[in-house]
């Protein structure tokens, strides 16, 4: 007990420091530790405020502990009642099943002593479900709802905003990505991965290059084919196909996308959000509407798959990282989404799960097959065609809704 | 354990009228008995189902919260949408034949539990509950497995020669009844073990000799006095079947989305409570008649052979 206890309020101690004075020397920073007689334990997480540094923080104390005065692991508390970061030694985060690093969880434990608990969930209403769990975040500390949620996350009070002094690495983020249309200046959330909405095909089936939405409504395929199990990607996936804004209010419009949404539907073996990697590989269908994630996951057991960002246009989406207004542990959860925009976690995210994310420091440690594929990061021109899928009022929203109702029942 | 309790209430019931002298003077201990149930019931039922009553005359606001402002049945005429009718009739269509199929299957394993399980009775009643212990997603996952098509089944198939093209089975209606029948299926047999466990056989013995077919003896004597765990194995694979959502999601394809589906579509996706609760009342309504229904036909069979 004592020799995990020992390191962790050293932790704390160094933190403290780090926010108070980013350019603190090594030396300093070690003479200090070797004052609590922690310095070998410390020696990691010296090595990762060495490279994490620069970063001047408005909001953190100006004066340091003293560590002649205090002789005890216990007086530090005391010694600095200010509002000081005490990293809790527990977090618990809930995210998609394989959608992380496979070491970040065990790498982020060792690196600050924090136990974190990793849970998962089955799909996103059981997601959504325990975030407004109590109206706090269901208990959790760290969730990744898709950033469409923020807004109304917000409002709910269920996430808490961003202390970004806590977070020194998000100068990693990609200019575009410092203040996203979902959340002003990244306040109550910070960007995980994104991805583009397309089609995959088996062109075992299919031969040829296809392009368009068009091919999903294609009655060749009769039974072939399936659907995501999402109302606004449905909509925008008719919405392009019409030439309209993926994001239209406009009730004349959404009849129309209706009237082709239900003209595809008997083509339709399902609709899912959740099965469409699995239909693709076992080959109950040959054309699937998915993230592009989705169709790199496809790849690893069947490479031969393939996917397009439709010419028309199509969805650019992403999630967030954010913290429950509940979070029984805030400080380890600013930690850890300092810890995921790191250059190298970040990349390790990505390199494991297919997803790119927003961090530009991480590009250059990305494999070639997914920074160079233009399906997985698509060049500026097209870019700048993908649309976000924008929050809609819940009158607006019923309209989606009772249309998507219709077409399903 | 609670499954195999309603059959015996309802068996109960009947017989309260001459009991009742009997049980009167055990009221107060059955009181406090009863109390803890009482207690349960009352806080995780009745109070969340007062808080969706409320909150299905209410709207949603636009910051995405519900009001009370404008208090009204709105939701309920949205509810009654005809366009929803296609998913309501599914809904009670997967529940019956789930139901029929259930009741036809459940009642002859049942009886042969009883009648020939011998000492091995609770060992193979443990093994009718055994798929509890697996959670139902991952079990109805597993039915994917096997009828997808290049399943189980269909692999059998092509590889015997039967078929040379799979045949699709996973994404029907076919795979959302067999899912669901398989799902209900212990709930059907429990009570009707009960009910057959309890029926005194020197009856059907003096049918028999009294010259009753064996078919005769089972119609006249055996399946009337089993009627109540009947009724009660009906109503319990009825009730969740036509509430289930998760089977025609998981097992359903393009064209299975049933009433349920469209309530976790508005009370997630839609992000709109007041409705979802007005339509989650207006299913709970057609539960309740069909129950009502199916319970005074029990009543009036039993009292017409009391009488």
């Amino acid at each position: 007990m004592t020799e995990r206890h020992l390191p962790g309020i050293g932790f704390n101690e160094a933190l403290e420091q780090k926010l108070a004075k980013a350019n603190w020397s090594r030396r300093e920073f070690l003479a200090r530790v070797a004052a609590f007689g922690a310095a070998t334990a410390l020696t990691q997480l010296l090595i990762a405020c060495g490279q994490g540094g620069g970063s001047p923080s408005a909001g953190a104390p100006t004066s340091g502990p003293t560590p002649e005065g205090s002789t005890t692991a216990e007086a530090t508390p005391t010694a600095a009642p200010t509002a000081v970061p005490e990293p809790e030694d527990e977090l618990f985060v809930l995210n998609w099943d394989q959608y992380i690093g496979e070491e970040t969880v065990a790498k982020f434990q060792d690196k600050y002593g924090i136990k974190v608990t990793y849970d998962n969930f089955a799909d996103e209403t059981e997601q959504i479900g325990k975030i407004q769990r109590g109206g706090n975040g269901g208990g959790w500390d760290i969730h990744y709802p898709a950033s469409t949620w923020v807004p109304t996350f917000v409002t709910d009070g269920l996430i808490q905003k961003i202390d970004h002094s806590l977070i020194p690495n998000l100068q990693n983020l990609n200019a575009a990505w410092q203040s996203p249309a979902y959340d002003a200046d990244n306040s109550y959330s910070v960007p995980n991965m994104w991805w583009t909405t397309g089609y995959a095909w088996d062109p075992r089936d299919i031969p040829g290059d296809l392009t368009s939405w068009a091919e999903l409504w294609n009655p060749a395929r009769d039974n072939q084919m399936s659907m995501l199990d999402d109302i606004r990607e449905c909509f925008a996936a008719g919405a392009f196909r019409l030439g309209l804004d993926p994001n239209t209010k406009d009730l004349g419009e959404l009849d129309r996308i209706l009237a082709l949404l239900e003209e595809q539907k008997p083509l339709l073996r399902d609709y899912t959000a959740t099965d469409q990697i699995d239909y693709m590989i076992d080959e109950v269908v040959q054309m699937a509407h998915c993230w592009s994630g989705d169709w790199v996951q496809m790849t690893y057991t069947k490479p031969r798959m393939r996917y397009v960002i439709p010419s028309e246009g199509s969805i650019k989406g992403n999630d967030v990282m954010v913290i429950s207004s509940g979070a029984p542990h805030p400080i380890a959860a600013h930690l850890w989404i300092d810890f995921n925009l790191d250059a190298d976690i970040s990349a390790e995210n990505t390199n494991y799960i297919g997803y790119m994310g927003p961090n530009d420091a991480a590009l250059p440690k990305i494999e070639g097959y997914i920074k160079d594929d233009p399906r997985l990061n698509p060049p500026q021109e097209i870019l700048d065609q993908l649309i976000e899928l924008a929050y809609l009022q819940p009158a607006d929203l019923a309209q989606y809704t009772d249309r998507w109702n219709a077409l399903r029942a | 354990m609670t499954s195999a309790a309603a059959p015996a209430e309802l068996e109960g019931a009947p017989a309260t009228p001459a009991a009742a002298g009997a049980r009167r003077s055990g009221a107060a201990a059955t009181g406090i008995l009863v109390f803890p149930g009482v207690l349960w019931l009352a806080v995780f039922f009745l109070v969340p189902l007062g808080i969706m009553a409320v909150v299905s005359l209410g709207a949603v606001d636009p910051g995405g919260h519900v009001t009370l402002a404008n208090p009204g049945l709105g939701n309920y005429g949205h509810a009654l949408d005809p366009e929803f009718l296609p998913a309501l009739g599914r809904s009670v269509y997967y529940a019956i034949v789930t139901t029929a199929l259930s009741l036809a299957i459940g009642y002859p394993v049942a009886y042969w539990i009883s009648r020939y399980g011998g000492r091995h009775k609770i060992l193979l009643l443990i093994l009718v509950m055994l798929p509890f212990w697996t959670s139902y997603l991952i079990r109805t996952y597993a039915w994917m497995a096997i009828l997808r098509d290049n399943g189980v089944i269909n692999s059998l198939l092509l590889d015997v020669g039967l078929i040379d093209q799979p045949i699709p089975m996973l994404n029907t209606d076919f795979s959302v009844i067999l899912g669901m029948t398989y799902g209900f299926l212990p709930f059907a047999i429990l009570p009707l073990f009960v009910s057959i466990d309890r029926l005194d056989f020197s009856l059907v013995q003096a049918a028999r000799d009294l010259y009753a077919s064996g078919r005769g003896a089972f119609l006249h004597v055996t399946l009337p006095l089993t009627m109540p765990g009947l009724v009660a194995a009906g109503l319990l694979t009825f009730i969740p079947a036509l509430g289930d959502y998760v089977t025609p999601d998981v097992l359903g394809g393009a064209d299975t989305t049933t009433v349920a589906n469209l309530i976790q579509v508005i009370f997630t996706a839609g992000r709109d409570w007041p409705y979802g609760s007005a339509l989650g009342f207006l299913l709970m309504g057609v539960t309740l008649i069909g129950t009502l229904a199916a319970l005074r036909s029990l009543r009036r069979e039993v009292i017409g052979m009391n009488a």
